[in-house]
Formats: structure tokens, sequence, C-alpha cells
């Protein structure tokens, strides 16, 4: 399979991804330098988890929102548009190959995390699955904030807005025990099933099995998926 | 025979501006080349917008190669080359590697797309540039890229948005061939430009449109014989100056400067020449060139609506 020339959306964003050797060079980077001193010091387990999943939301959502609403105002993506092409089909490479590359930038740091953290190996792929499934789910946030966006600095206003509530309560920091509404909410939100799976990676017990990491994540991200699929002619449409 | 586009009472107006277009009919035929002149916020833009199915009409109909334009998008963008006034592409990708994407977005097949964009590159002489980056482009680079990304599917209908804007001397010729040879072929083309010259010798019908109407169409060869007895007074000037003193001039209908050059549009009278000489150097004008020319498109722009195709800067 031929990557450059591009012939589909992920290909070519593969190879701008790859293109840029300072840009790669720190986009790999910065997970490391910001995840493995954590991983490695003795901080509660508890913060250990949030700053990765801190980390994999940022990533997400930011990429997304940012390349899309620039992409967007130049015009780029609305020349796009005007091609034969599905607006439902260039969106979903949009997604998917901002959340596969987000995830090889992670991976390495994940990784170190694991040798640092001997856990077992059911909890390591689930902490892994629920890293992917967040920033699936953060850059599905980050096209949604690319419809009412016209600059990286909206994005940043809107992201905060949407993702401090998810992130308090997913259980970061506070709501670590929630009841009630919040404890119902909180399962609808798939940063949580990455938080608990990487809290038993640390060594934290967690009530939430592995199996749950699979399952309900994957439930969520689909029907994020749906509704990011359902706005993309919107986001397409040339701003007038 | 059926037209290459047939639009129907198109109208599309901004709400925020309460700008665009209204009314808008006209049909194109394959092999035509047909021209949009307007200067700017006469609804030209907003027209193409509607025509390359970018925007919905508020009302009226387009029919694109016998289809549906507003309900069957996906299709009638197979058909279409479109080139917009300012190209965007993905700068970090080479040139080569953008048209190749495009091509094959609009469904040109793995093992065709090779070989068509090698031809056009080599007509569009970007071939010893393919592969460097576009930010390294200029900007006429990036337009003949543009037209390369237009042509690339052979498009049934084309539509250009200012193309040779910003393209050289040799481009422009190259770029005007190629239209000519298409239309040869039967493709249907849509010009906006106010470039006056390359609209009269490449488009067979043109449009005028202003304040968001059609109003005026025919061949550029009507349309000028409609302002006989208009005259065209072409000045090369040393320095720029104010020119109330021409415009005040009798007979004298619009000054536009373009560039170094003042041109007079004026009604042909006995010694209106000596007349509009006398009002530019009277406003310090130090004449280098001067030439009296038969009418253009410009005029009868100018004549129908008063105002000048370009703006005065």
């Amino acid at each position: 399979m031929r990557i450059n020339p591009p012939d589909t959306y992920w290909k070519k964003d593969v190879t701008l991804f790859f293109s840029k050797r300072f840009a790669l060079l720190i986009k790999f980077v910065y997970p490391l330098a910001l995840i493995v001193p954590v991983a490695a010091s003795d901080i509660p387990a508890q913060y250990a988890a949030a700053v990765i999943g801190i980390v994999a939301i940022m990533a997400g959502t930011f990429g997304a929102g940012e390349s899309l609403t620039i992409d967007l105002n130049n015009g780029i993506l609305a020349r796009l548009a005007l091609t034969p092409l599905s607006p439902r089909r260039i969106v979903f490479e949009v997604l998917a190959v901002n959340a596969v590359l987000d995830f090889l930038q992670l991976l390495p740091a994940l990784l170190i995390v694991y040798a640092l953290h001997p856990a077992p190996m059911i909890w390591l792929l689930a902490a892994t699955f629920g890293v992917f499934a967040t920033l699936v789910a953060a850059n599905g946030i980050g096209i949604f904030i690319a419809n009412f966006t016209t600059s990286p600095a909206d994005v940043l206003l809107f992201a905060t807005a949407i993702l401090f509530p998810l992130i308090y309560l997913s259980g970061f920091f506070r709501n670590q025990n929630p009841t009630g509404i919040l404890e119902t909410l909180r399962g609808f939100v798939p940063f949580a099933y990455m938080n608990d799976a990487l809290k038993a990676v640390f060594g934290l017990a967690t009530e939430t099995a592995p199996l749950e990491v699979f399952l309900y994540p994957s439930l969520i991200c689909a029907v994020l998926v749906a509704a990011v699929l359902f706005t993309a002619p919107r986001l397409l449409t040339v701003r007038a | 025979m059926q037209p290459a586009l047939q639009a129907t009472d198109l109208t599309r107006v901004y709400k925020s501006s309460g700008r665009g277009v209204s009314g808008a009919s006209f049909s194109v035929a394959p092999g035509e080349v047909f021209g949009l002149m307007g200067p700017n916020g006469s609804g030209k833009s907003t027209l193409l917008r509607v025509l390359s199915t970018a925007i919905e009409p508020d009302s009226g109909t387009l029919k694109i190669g016998g289809l549906d334009a507003l309900s069957e998008k996906r299709k009638v963008r197979a058909g279409m080359g479109l080139m917009v006034d300012r190209p965007t592409h993905y700068d970090d990708l080479s040139g080569w590697a953008n048209a190749y994407f495009f091509a094959r977005a609009y469904g040109v097949a793995e093992d065709k797309a090779d070989g068509v964009l090698a031809e056009l590159f080599d007509y569009f002489d970007l071939a010893a540039y393919k592969d460097d980056r576009v930010k390294t482009y200029s900007y006429g680079m990036g337009k003949k890229l543009a037209l390369v990304e237009a042509l690339s599917h052979g498009p049934e209908l084309l539509l250009l948005d200012e193309p040779s804007l910003g393209l050289d001397y040799t481009s422009q010729l190259a770029f005007q061939r190629k239209v000519r040879d298409l239309a040869g072929a039967g493709v249907a083309v849509i010009v906006a430009s106010n470039q006056v010259d390359e609209v009269e010798s490449l488009c067979d019908r043109v449009a005028f449109l202003s304040a968001g109407r059609i109003i005026a169409k025919g061949t550029p060869e009507e349309l000028i014989s409609s302002v006989k007895g208009v005259r065209r007074v072409v000045t090369t000037l040393r320095n720029p100056v104010e020119y109330a003193a021409v415009e005040a001039v009798l007979g004298v209908q619009q000054v536009v400067p373009e560039g170094r050059d003042l041109v007079v549009h004026c009604e042909e009278r006995a010694g209106i020449v000596a007349d509009v000489v006398a009002g530019i150097v009277r406003s310090g004008g130090d004449i280098v060139t001067l030439s009296v020319e038969r009418p253009s498109l410009e005029d009868v722009f100018v004549k129908l609506t008063g105002e000048a195709l370009k703006d005065a800067n």
C-alpha cells in the first residue's frame, strides 16, 4: 500500500504527520516528558493516572480541533468538500487518523509506564484500550468544537468549557467516589474507564472490571462518532 | 442540445449584509466559454459559490449536466472542475502529492492518475517543481497547480474564478490555449474574471453582474457594439495625480486609475482627447504615453452602471 502520494484523507494526514521531522520529534517527546517523570515518581497513584489521562484528552481534543479549524479557515477543507467525497467519509477519516496518530504518540510513554509498574496483562490491555477510546472521544469532541470555532483560541475556550466538567465527572482529581447522579453521569464519560484502568495499573483497587473498560467506552464512542458524523455536512460547508 | 448548466432565477442573499445575488438566470452549452464579469460586491463570488454547490440558493433551480445540482450534489461535483480565486493547498505536501490527492478524490483511477498529472504538470511548466513543497511555490505556481487539480479528472464543466490573475504571460497563454482546447472537446467553461482582454478573447458569451443582478448578457461583440460613440483614452503617467479635473471634462464618463495608467472613458466628440489631455496636465500629470482605444467590455459596463469593473486601487 502506497501512502505518499496520498489518495485518501487519512493517507494525506499520515504523510503530513511524518513529513515534518522537528514537529514529529516534539510530538513524540512531549508525552514522554510529561508522563515518564510522573510514572517514575512516588506521587499518589490516582494523580499519576490523572496526568496520563489529561495528556491523552488534551492531545486528542486540541489536535483535531485546531488542525480542523486551521484547515477550515484557509479554505482547503471547503475545497475538499466540493469533491465528490462524502463529507461523512472525510470527517470519519479525520477522526480515525487523528486518534490513531495521537495513540502512536502516547504509546512509547505508556510502554514505559507499564515497564515501571508491572500489572496483570488484562489491566495493561484495558488501560491501553481505555487510552485509545479516550483519544477517539477527545478527537470527536475536537471535531464537534470545530463546528463553532473560527480560530485556535476559540478551540481552547470551547474545549475548556466542555472538558473541565467531563474531567471532573471522570474523577481524575475530585469526585473519586461519586454517588447518585454524579455516579450515573460518570458512567457515560469514556475518560472515567481509562482513569480506572490506569489506577489499576498503578496498583490501586477499582470497582470497574476490565471487561467494562472494553465494553462501555466502545458503546459511548460509537454513539459519539455517529453524532460527529451527523454534523459532517455542516462542518464542511463554506462559512459565508 | 441539453445545456451543460441551466440556472433559473437563482437567488442567494446573505442575511448579515443583505448582499448576494438575485434572480440570476442563464445557461451554458457544452463547448461554450461563458464569462462572468462584475466589480467587487456585485454578487459574482456568491453566484460562483452557488454554481459550485458550495452554498445553496434561497430560491431558484440549478441543473448541471441534466442533474439537479441541489439534490444530487456529489454526482454533479464529480463532473465539475473548480478553481477558486485564492487557491489553497496542503502547504507541507509536494505539488504532486496535492494534485494526486485531488485527482483520486475526483475518482481518477490509480493506474491513470500518474499519466494524466504528468501531462498537466508538463503543460503548465510545473514538472520541475512537482516534488517541492507547495509552501515554496509562488502565487502563480499555486494558481497553476489549482488549474491542474481542476482539470485532472476530465470535467464536463469548468468553473474558474480569476484563473489567470497572477499568472505570467506565458502561463496565461498556455491557460487560454488549454481552455480553447477543452471547449473544442465539448467542455463547458465558466470564467469569472475582470481581465477584460482575456474575457473578450476567450469567452463566447458574457454576463455582467451589478448589485447582485445580471444586468446584461451577450457575445462580447454584441455588447461592445452597443456602446458605439464611446472612446477610451489610456495614458501612462510618470507620477500619480488627483484626477478630479479630468472627471470634470465635458463628456468624460469615468476615470479609472490602473497602476501608472489613467483610463478615461468618454463620449466621442470632436476635441475630447485634447480636453482630456489638458485636464491631466492641469492636474499635474506628466504623460509618458497616450493611446485612444476602441471600446471594450469595460466601457460597456461603465455605460450600463456608471461604475468601473475594477477597484480604483
